[in-house]
């Protein structure tokens, strides 16, 4: 044990990337650790043949992957985007970790990025007592990247500024990264790209250039595609959440996430879960996290004011506050769903009287 | 010789093959599979005016509903069969079961089969086989691809040089065939198919023919080899062929929209832009995709690149690497152009796929076809109802309560749906009640080219309207464009179109943030639940989604009401009247009696009095202080009171009226509370009593700040209601017509009384 809060993909996930690598005889791209094929199994899952299994790191489509992957072997930038909580840089990491081994070359994105950190820096005080010189550089993980071949990660590159978003373009299309300090330049080996990830809710904060934007091949991480699935999601991951705050509650009863999944299923749908009945949406996203923290929620008031079991009452006003982000538009659309859906649900009777109790 | 072709239908490269395969061979007889009953109307595909897509239609003329479509795209390989063979002048015939025998087979089972048959034909469905069994599937699983379709797709329809793929399909159908026969899965149907087909090959050997090409399935291929059997054939189709039927063809005008599978059509294709993208392109089949794609795009003023198109193509082409493929298909072309061109989006990818892969092509057929059934069903309806075409303008007055006349309207009604406007509706209703209407019709001869374009939607009338208005409602995209679409459906009588317009209506206002949308469309929906009586209609669907708008506009209305100018509260005053009208009307009338009174345990919130509860409340809402504009706010609390739902009316009054208010909301306020005129303030005492202890407790000064207020409504009265109004002040209310009792002779009221009740019809 190393007592590390957390391990990076490629530590954690050695045993998988070794065996991978050691049965993957299709052609590899340059500087590729794997074949693109041997890395669409590392992230989706599967048995080799030599019958080691290969846990799966995201749970959903195929296809999604696939395009991902053939994105970074043409040498295009990818941009997998997607509401917050559907695993965008959790994806990013392995494809990192499995294709360059190497998943530590990030970029956070902010409103206060600067230029500096996707080109390079100075030590100033080495700049001050030699004059410019390769010493007194301070590479960004871009740079790094380009020199050693290797995948560099940009989280969040909406939140970027937009004058320093389009430094990419040029490290993107030529591929060089001129340092005029020097007269000299940095050009990228072979397989070296960029895997940029973006929140498709604040789109407005700072959309991408035009430019900038016919540089990435655009990816879509969607929301769990099935009920079954999205419950599989936030039962285990409630169940683990729990553990860690050591609350004293039972583990919570899959009917009522089953009911909360639902109803958050429907609401982003705009329509209920057998087709029939449109719905308005709120305007908050009801992300899956979202779902997670209800439960979480829910079991803390069980425990700490209930009787230990998970009730519709304890959930409610979670679920109040997670629909109602805008008090008048939304407490509308709560109120329809509450009168034309819940309502209708026998064995939900209990869930509406509870939630209308909230609501007045 | 005998050449066995084993196609699939619309496949554009079974129909490359077919094409190259009939240039080698140089036949002198061309069989096509496809129904004999039709062979007279093959000359018409040479015809100048017939333009693929076009669909071969055999029906029996005395029951059209009964009709197989037999639809043909330039690509359809029997299409370029035929093609070819007209041109060579060499003699072309159709092959298969004949459609008399089919068609009546139909008749007698009835009930066996579903209603869809018409839609379908046997002949066009494009999986190699019958649905209940597919050998394809285990290929396709064992050479890796997720169905049949698309294994056929790719290593025959997307194969660009013909080579020796027919005599790789015969041995390949070979096999499966004799493992479902092991398996007891072929359809007798298709035996006795098999049987015609190859007593008209024989027939053709009879006539001397040498070099006979023949143009089938793929599935039927191996059942043609062998021609020996004759009499065993003669005895089954001997047993088959009973009760032929009078079977009328013709060609119809088809688009690609209904050969792809997603119109509802039971058998398609899926993608017919893409099939003939195949079939026109000769070589760069991914690179010519791309550029048609960015074109599209363009059009839309969507700014794509040919750099977009060079990435896609590039990335297209690596995804089909990394499944193994040698070309990138639908499939991967879909997903290079969702992450390039559309950055992700899906919403463009679904105008590529109407536009692009399903297309838009409209066929074409020659004026000299033979007439449409849709026709013959619309004289035989004019003489059903007596009402001759002609082309002078005639009035007619129809009395719905009678039968004939009320058919007659439906006619009319239909007619009009399908965009033939024989007839033009003159007097709205109301007037005259819900059963009358007055015509103006008159028949033009340029109905018959409409008759043409409507009979795409249907063979007899009440198929068509249906099918047309399920379309349009489909596309309407709000609420105030469906709602008409609802009342004529009704008065059409369109029973089936009434659930999918309903549902639409519903998802509509489930989805409209727009209130008034939803509160314009309540009243003629409340209208509509009206008319089952004279039009024994089944009003229980729309009742249910009276239902449902009630409840969302009790729910939505405060808060659309909160930030209104004038202009937007005299709008939204008319609404809330009409809405007020329309709910209890309802709750006033009687339940219809088809309807479920408790269909779910909220059986108390619906009708019954229920909505009347949910809608006072939300009046009361409104009429809150600060609720919103004055004259919604004293129109809810006039409506309150008028209904007498609680006794807060004086302090709602002394509230909105008290001079901390501004004096044009104060005046808009009595505005709406008075909004009935002077009428009501006179014959109600209560309500003259209520106004009245407001004015006497005004202290002397606030009184003449308040006065120019109410002289603003008092004024719009005419001038006796104002002097009687006057007059009533003078005597502080207590006028003899009010509040004298007077002394009633039981024996004389009950004379008066029977009249009354037969005036309100309760004799």
């Amino acid at each position: 044990m190393t007592g590390l809060l957390r391990e990076h993909a490629e530590g954690q996930f050695a045993a998988e990337l070794a065996e991978l690598a050691k049965t993957d005889t299709r052609q590899r791209p340059p500087n590729w650790k794997l074949s693109p094929w041997a890395v669409t199994t590392y992230i989706l899952g599967g048995k080799l043949e030599n019958g080691f299994t290969i846990s799966p790191k995201y749970i959903g489509s195929r296809r999604i992957i696939e395009v991902a992957v053939a994105t970074l072997a043409t040498d295009r930038a990818l941009l997998l985007l997607g509401v917050p909580g559907t695993a965008k840089s959790w994806v990013s990491e392995h494809l990192a970790a499995a294709i360059s081994g190497d998943s530590t070359l990030l970029i956070q994105g902010t409103a206060g990025t600067a230029e500096e950190s996707i080109r390079y820096g100075w030590n100033y005080a080495r700049l001050l007592s030699e004059g410019p010189s390769e010493k007194a550089l301070v590479p960004s993980p871009v740079m790094v990247a380009m020199r050693a071949g290797k995948l560099a990660r940009l989280e969040e590159l909406t939140r970027i500024p937009a004058d320093v978003q389009d430094t990419l373009i040029s490290i993107l299309s030529e591929k060089t990264l001129p340092i005029p300090e020097l007269e000299s330049e940095v050009q990228a080996v072979k397989g070296f790209n960029v895997i940029a990830t973006a929140n498709n809710r604040d789109k407005g904060v700072n959309e991408l250039s035009s430019a900038l934007r016919r540089r990435f091949n655009t990816v879509v991480l969607p929301l769990p595609a099935t009920l079954d699935e999205e419950v599989e999601i936030v039962q285990s991951r409630s169940a683990a959440l729990g553990r860690a705050l050591e609350l004293p509650a039972e583990p919570p009863a899959l009917d009522e996430i089953r009911r909360i999944v639902t109803i958050f299923r429907e609401l982003r749908a705009g329509m209920t879960a057998d087709g029939k009945t449109k719905l308005k949406s709120p305007s908050g996203t009801l992300s899956t996290a979202e779902a997670i923290s209800v439960v979480n929620n829910g079991q803390a008031l069980a425990a700490h004011f209930g009787d230990g079991k998970l009730r519709a009452g304890d959930v409610a006003a979670g679920l109040v506050g997670a629909v109602i982000k805008d008090p008048v538009q939304d407490k509308i659309v709560w109120q329809e769903y509450l009168e034309t859906v819940a309502k209708e649900r026998k064995e939900w009777k209990d869930l509406y009287r509870a939630c209308k109790e909230m609501l007045e | 010789m005998l050449t066995i072709l084993g196609i699939r239908h619309h496949g554009p490269g079974s129909a490359r093959s077919v094409r190259a395969e009939l240039e080698k061979l140089r036949p002198d007889c061309v069989l096509v599979e496809g129904p004999p009953d039709a062979d007279a109307l093959i000359p018409l595909i040479a015809q100048a005016g017939m333009i693929p897509p076009v669909a071969l239609l055999l029906y029996l003329p005395d029951d059209p509903q009964k009709a197989v479509y037999y639809p043909f795209a330039e690509f359809s390989p029997e299409w370029q069969a035929i093609q070819y063979a007209l041109a060579h002048k060499v003699p072309v015939r159709f092959m298969d079961w004949e459609q008399k025998y089919q068609l009546g087979l139909d008749n007698e089972r009835g009930d066996d089969e579903k209603k869809g048959t018409s839609n379908e034909s046997p002949q066009d469905s494009p999986s190699l086989i019958s649905h209940h069994f597919d050998p394809f599937t285990g290929i396709a699983e064992a050479a890796g691809y997720s169905d049949g379709e698309r294994w056929w797709e790719h290593f025959v329809e997307q194969r660009r040089g013909s080579g020796e793929v027919f005599t790789g399909i015969l041995e390949l159908m070979i096999a499966l065939r004799a493992e479902s026969e092991k398996l007891g899965q072929i359809e007798p149907r298709d035996l006795v198919r098999e049987a015609a087909m190859r007593t008209i090959i024989r027939a053709a050997q009879a006539e001397g023919r040498q070099n006979i090409a023949i143009i089938c399935g793929a599935w039927h291929a191996p059942a043609l080899v062998k021609l020996d059997a004759a009499k065993a054939d003669e005895k089954l189709l001997k047993g088959a062929n009973k009760n032929p039927g009078q079977v009328a063809s013709t060609f119809v005008p088809w688009t690609y929209d209904r050969l792809a599978r997603r119109s509802g059509y039971g058998a398609g294709i899926d993608s017919p832009g893409w099939y003939e993208h195949l079939w026109q392109t000769e070589s760069h089949l991914v690179e010519t995709w791309m550029v048609k794609v960015a074109q599209l795009m363009r059009q839309e003023d969507l700014g794509i690149s040919p750099a977009h198109a060079i990435e896609a193509t590039r990335l297209a082409e690596t995804l089909a690497a990394l499944r193994g493929r040698p070309l990138p298909g639908l499939p991967e072309l879909d997903e290079a152009i969702q992450a390039i061109f559309c950055f992700g989006d899906d919403a463009p990818m679904r105008l590529i796929r109407e536009k692009l892969i399903v297309g838009q092509r409209m066929g074409n057929v020659p004026p000299s076809a033979p007439t449409v059934p849709l026709q013959r069903d619309i004289t035989a309806a004019q003489k059903r109802t007596r009402l001759e075409p002609s082309a002078s303008p005639e009035s007619l007055d129809l009395d719905l309560r009678k039968p004939l006349l009320l058919e007659r309207s439906q006619l009319l009604h239909r007619l009009n749906l399908l965009g033939i406007p024989w007839g033009k509706l003159q007097t709205t209703r109301g007037a005259k009640g819900t059963f009358h209407e007055l015509w103006q019709i008159e028949w033009k001869p340029e109905f018959a080219v409409s008759i043409i374009e409507a009979s795409l939607w249907g063979n007899i009338i009440l198929e068509a309207a249906t099918n047309k208005v399920t379309a349009r409602a489909a596309q309407a995209a709000d609420l105030p464009g469906l709602t008409p679409l609802v009342e004529s459906a009704l008065l059409a009588d369109l029973a089936e179109s009434i659930p999918p317009l309903m549902a639409r209506v519903q998802n509509l206002a489930a989805a409209s943030a727009d209130l008034p949308h939803l509160m314009e469309a309540l009243p003629p929906l409340v209208n509509v639940t009206r008319y089952g009586n004279v039009r024994q209609t089944d009003t229980a669907l729309v009742r249910h989604v009276v239902d449902e708008l009630i409840t969302r506009i009790c729910i939505g209305l405060p808060a659309a009401c909160t930030a209104l100018d004038d202009d937007a509260a005299q709008a939204m005053f008319e609404r809330i009247k009409a809405v007020h009208g329309g709910i209890f009307l309802l709750e006033d009338s009687p339940l219809p009696p088809n309807r479920e009174r408790s269909s779910s345990y909220l059986g108390e919130n619906r009708g019954d009095g229920g909505h009347a509860e949910s809608w006072l409340r939300t009046l009361s809402i409104l009429a809150a202080p600060q609720a919103g504009h004055g004259l919604t706010r004293g129109l809810a609390s006039r409506l309150i009171y008028d209904r007498r739902a609680d006794n807060d009316t004086a302090s709602r009054m002394s509230l909105a009226l008290s001079p901390g208010t501004p004096a044009a909301e104060s005046a808009a306020w009595v505005q709406g509370f008075l909004h009935s005129g002077g009428q009501a303030l006179i014959h109600d005492p209560a309500l003259w009593h209520l106004l009245n202890d407001w004015v006497l407790s005004l202290p002397e000064a606030l009184f003449t700040t308040l006065l120019p207020l109410l002289r603003r409504t008092f004024s719009t009265f005419p001038a006796p209601e104002r002097r009687q109004i006057g007059e009533l002040a003078k005597t502080g209310g207590r006028s003899a017509s009010f509040t004298t009792e007077i002394e009633l002779d039981p024996l004389r009221v009950e004379k008066a009384l029977t009249l009354v009740n037969l005036i309100l019809g309760k004799g």
